[in-house]
């Protein structure tokens, strides 16, 4: 390069540069980060109402100037017809823009989600801030907006906590899965039907709002994961709960890890196993017109506590407890499957497993899969497996104690 | 003017009073004259003093002048020529005599510290080489300081460096050519590189370069550089400095040129590529398995030292989606009351440490440490309790900082520098885009250099497999091969040769 060349190379880069113009460059302290977005429905009216939860950077812990007592969240609401009407008319109510590229939980209100919920999603799939990995809860007994107003212990940002809590709770205890509105619109368009994670808010949601609510050693006002709502054609019509909505995940291949009480000879419900490993494989087919479900699941704990005498360093103790375990299972896994053919809902994913693998059939049952699936049958086989029984063999308490 | 070049005249006085005017008087200009055979030979010894060893002088002159007690008994030279050629050929003590014939000859050799004797009645000069004069000592690197290996250093007088490398390769093929450079500074250059593994076209095209050179003065081996680069107006320098003997020594195994510059302890080396710039001699004396980790470890910094403060900036403006959320919001919260937007607050800083460091380095060194101490922790931490700069930025600059001290070869780090500035601008201006888009042109710019012929990306661009062995990394082998060719001295055994062959000399074309 000579010095010609050079001075084309500046010529092009100061020409260049200013085409970009730094037209979306934003400062950080221009931005306001919203955590968490909760949508309702407006009563009597086909309006929404969007409530935000916005970041307080002043008031994290990091703040090189001390937090100032103030809420580290700001929760603003907005309503119009359309999401995105919503978005921007809360500009009203706030200093900075809005910034949703970290957006970590959607709420959807009860009302809303009886409702129906089918036609929300589009703003997620078009807009190039929202994020599609945002994890999505639904309210249970209350509108989202109280959810979103809530002040969690422990954690500064409610919204980060709540998608904590459903992730924690998801990976050790199974009633519930990580949910995101991906899957959310996955399972819209796919065939059968969808659960989401139900959120409930324990105590008074008023006094939740305070900060005084987090001064003591015992919140009062607190959210608790609520096992799972039922959707069917997009519309809420169900809570499941407990066993039914562990059972459901068990169909989904979706158990991480859990705990199962089993019955020993002497004491109902007095071993406890930690399942490790669990993985379900379905397989479906088509028997005089009706579909069958073959489940395999096969799973792997250890005892982590027996609260009465199982001699565990006996083989034969432990294949017994293997038994328990399957009938355990069974019983959870067959209440739930139940509960969805109860509901002619098909929250399992088996319409989409029958149709991957069998379109032909699949499209004579297409239409109204719901009560097809409701006469369906399930053929279940649980391989249940004990791997370790923790620290030791033998509990102390002395047979037949 | 009298600078007209002219013979050695018969006439002794006529030359001095020639010498004495060409050199205006000056001080240091001894002249002892003698007369020898019952005053029927006049002899002058002329040189220097300062640049010349003193020592060396006395011997010589005193030798020459000896000749007067033998003669009166052996009576062996009685004319002014006999006289001469007796001098000329006993003048033993010294070890490089020649003979001068005309007046520049003669200064020239006088100003390389030489003693001219002359004969009244003889048109020609004898010289002797008697240069010394005060040299300062070989001392311990100060810029390339390695933990493990040699601690020699090179000095400003060429023949010790020379030494010093002859001294590492006791090989014949180690050759040396000399030239003076500069109009009127005349110094001594000398190329050194071992016949049969350097490239002969590249040594002629070099030599050619280096002849061509019309200036007044070469201070030191910079000005080479610069004059003999393919590329002016590339940021990156194309020649590689070095101070230790041993890393000339490992340059010269590998085919490349060396060249001393009087007067400077750094030698350049050519054909110098990109990565030659992270290499340092001591990778080859440590274990290779921590070698190569320190290597990539650099090239680490590298890539921080560039980019640190660009991508930073980019991230906070552009790019928030991508900053984890407790990052961001962490992030956020530090930027909350900082009056300037992110790209002034890094300039501002980094320009600060660039005041800091340029400070530190005039310094007399017992200050210079206190400016950095105070320049860095005081001012930093002043800044960001006054809420003038955010401590993240404060971290990320200070990591770019010592980043770039990483680099081992301080003139690519200066480039570095200055890259670093530009590149954080277009990060303000067009984010993560500008920073690729800018990175493909310094890429496409990076592959086009060319330095004495060799593509400066060798081994990347062009692609040299068995060269990447030494590259990234240092691989075990590297050093067993580097043995292989010394030992039977065979053409093109591995390293950068293959590279210079498959390149050609496209330079030359351009």
């Amino acid at each position: 390069m000579n010095g010609k060349g050079l001075l084309r190379l500046i010529a092009i880069a100061v020409l260049v540069l200013p085409l970009g113009g730094c037209w979306n460059s934003r400062e950080l302290n221009e931005l306001a980060v919203v955590s968490g977005i909760g949508m309702d429905l407006v009563p009597e009216t086909d309006e929404y109402r969007v409530t935000f939860q916005l970041v307080n950077p002043s008031s994290t812990s990091t703040s090189t100037s001390p937090g100032s007592g103030k809420p580290a969240v700001v929760v603003v609401s907005a309503t119009d017809k359309t999401m995105f009407g919503a978005l921007r008319r809360a500009s009203k109510h706030v200093t900075r823009q809005l910034f949703f590229a970290h957006t970590q939980l959607i709420v959807l209100g009860e009302p809303l989600a009886r409702d129906g919920i089918n036609d929300i999603f589009d703003i997620f799939e078009r807009s190039h801030e929202l994020r599609l990995n945002s994890e999505i809860l639904v309210a249970r007994g209350s509108d989202a907006a109280s959810v979103m107003k809530l002040l969690t212990p422990v954690e500064s940002l409610p919204a980060l906590g709540l998608v904590k809590k459903a992730q924690n709770t998801s990976s050790v205890w199974g009633e519930n899965r990580p949910i995101s509105v991906f899957d959310v619109i996955h399972g819209i368009t796919g065939e059968g039907d969808l659960t989401i994670n139900a959120v409930k808010i324990n105590g008074d949601a008023e006094e939740g709002k305070k900060k005084s609510n987090l001064e003591g050693s015992e919140t009062l006002t607190e959210t608790v994961m609520s096992g799972l709502g039922v959707f069917r054609q997009g519309k809420l019509i169900y809570w499941m709960k407990d066993s039914e909505a562990r059972g459901t995940e068990w169909l989904l291949n979706q158990i991480e890890e859990t705990v199962l009480d089993i019955d020993a000879d002497d004491k109902k419900e007095s071993v406890a196993v930690n399942i490790i490993y669990s993985r379900t494989e379905v397989k479906t087919t088509i028997e005089n017109g009706l579909p069958v479900f073959h489940v395999t699941i096969a799973e792997e704990g250890s005892v982590n506590e027996t609260d009465s005498f199982v001699d565990l360093s006996k083989r034969e103790d432990i294949m017994k407890l293997e038994q328990e375990l399957e009938k355990k299972t069974r019983a959870e896994v067959m209440q739930a499957f139940h509960k969805g053919q109860q509901l002619e809902s098909d929250i399992f994913n088996f319409g989409n497993e029958l149709k991957r693998t069998n379109p032909q059939e699949w499209a004579a049952l297409d239409g109204d899969w719901g009560r097809i699936f409701a006469e369906g049958k399930l053929d279940l086989k649980i391989k249940a497996y004990i791997r370790s029984t923790g620290m030791s063999l033998k509990p102390y308490i002395p047979e037949g104690k | 003017m009298e600078n007209i070049n002219s013979p050695v005249s018969p006439k002794l006085e006529d030359n001095i009073s020639t010498i004495q005017a060409r050199l205006g008087n000056s001080p240091d200009l001894v002249i002892r004259t003698y007369e020898l055979i019952n005053r029927t030979a006049r002899v002058a010894a002329i040189y220097i003093a300062g640049i010349t060893d003193r020592v060396m002088v006395d011997d010589y002159i005193s030798h020459v002048m000896s000749f007067q007690a033998l003669n009166d008994h052996a009576r062996l030279a009685v004319t002014p020529e006999e006289v001469y050629s007796y001098i000329k050929e006993n003048a033993l003590s010294i070890g490089k005599e020649k003979l001068v014939t005309d007046i520049n000859g003669l200064l020239e050799a006088l100003l390389s510290g030489d003693t001219v004797i002359l004969v009244n009645g003889v048109g020609g000069g004898i010289s002797g080489s008697t240069c010394g004069g005060e040299a300062r000592p070989v001392s311990e690197a100060a810029t390339q300081v390695a933990i493990r290996g040699s601690k020699e250093s090179f000095t400003e007088t060429i023949s010790t460096n020379i030494a010093l490398v002859r001294k590492i390769i006791k090989n014949p093929d180690l050759w040396t050519e000399t030239m003076k450079l500069g109009d009127v500074t005349h110094t001594d250059i000398t190329i050194m590189y071992i016949r049969g593994i350097a490239d002969e076209e590249t040594i002629q095209a070099f030599k050619d370069k280096l002849q061509e050179i019309k200036v007044d003065m070469i201070l030191e081996s910079g000005y080479i550089e610069q004059i003999v680069e393919d590329n002016k107006y590339s940021p990156f320098p194309t020649m590689f400095n070095t101070e230790r003997p041993d890393s000339v020594a490992g340059n010269l195994l590998d085919g490349r040129i060396a060249i001393f510059v009087d007067g400077t302890p750094f030698v350049l080396i050519a054909p110098t590529t990109f990565f030659m710039f992270f290499h340092t001699v001591e990778d080859y004396y440590q274990r290779y398995d921590i070698s190569s980790l320190i290597r990539m470890l650099r090239f680490v910094c590298l890539v921080i030292s560039m980019y640190g403060p660009a991508i930073f900036v980019a991230a906070l403006n552009f790019h928030q989606e991508m900053i984890p959320t407790p990052l961001l919001i962490n992030l956020a919260s530090q930027r909350e009351g900082v009056p300037f937007p992110a790209f002034v607050e890094a300039v501002l800083m980094e320009v600060t440490f660039e005041i800091i460091r340029e400070a530190g380095v005039r310094m007399p060194s017992p200050i210079g440490q206190t400016v950095s101490i105070i320049g860095g922790l005081v001012l930093g931490t002043a800044a960001v309790q006054a809420g003038i700069v955010s401590p993240a930025m404060v971290i990320v600059v200070s990591l770019t900082g010592i980043s770039s001290f990483a680099t081992p070869a301080f003139n690519m780090a200066l480039s570095i520098r200055m890259l670093r500035f530009i590149i954080m601008a277009i990060a303000a201006f067009m984010g993560l885009y500008g920073i690729a888009i800018f990175t493909i042109m310094l890429i496409a710019h990076l592959c086009s250099l060319r330095s004495l012929g060799v593509p400066y990306m060798t081994p990347i661009g062009p692609f040299v497999p068995g060269n990447l062995k030494d590259t990234f990394i240092r691989s075990p082998q590297s050093f067993t091969r580097l043995r292989k060719r010394l030992v039977n001295n065979s053409k093109r055994s591995s390293a950068s040769p293959a590279g210079k062959r498959a390149a050609g000399r496209k330079s030359d074309e351009r």
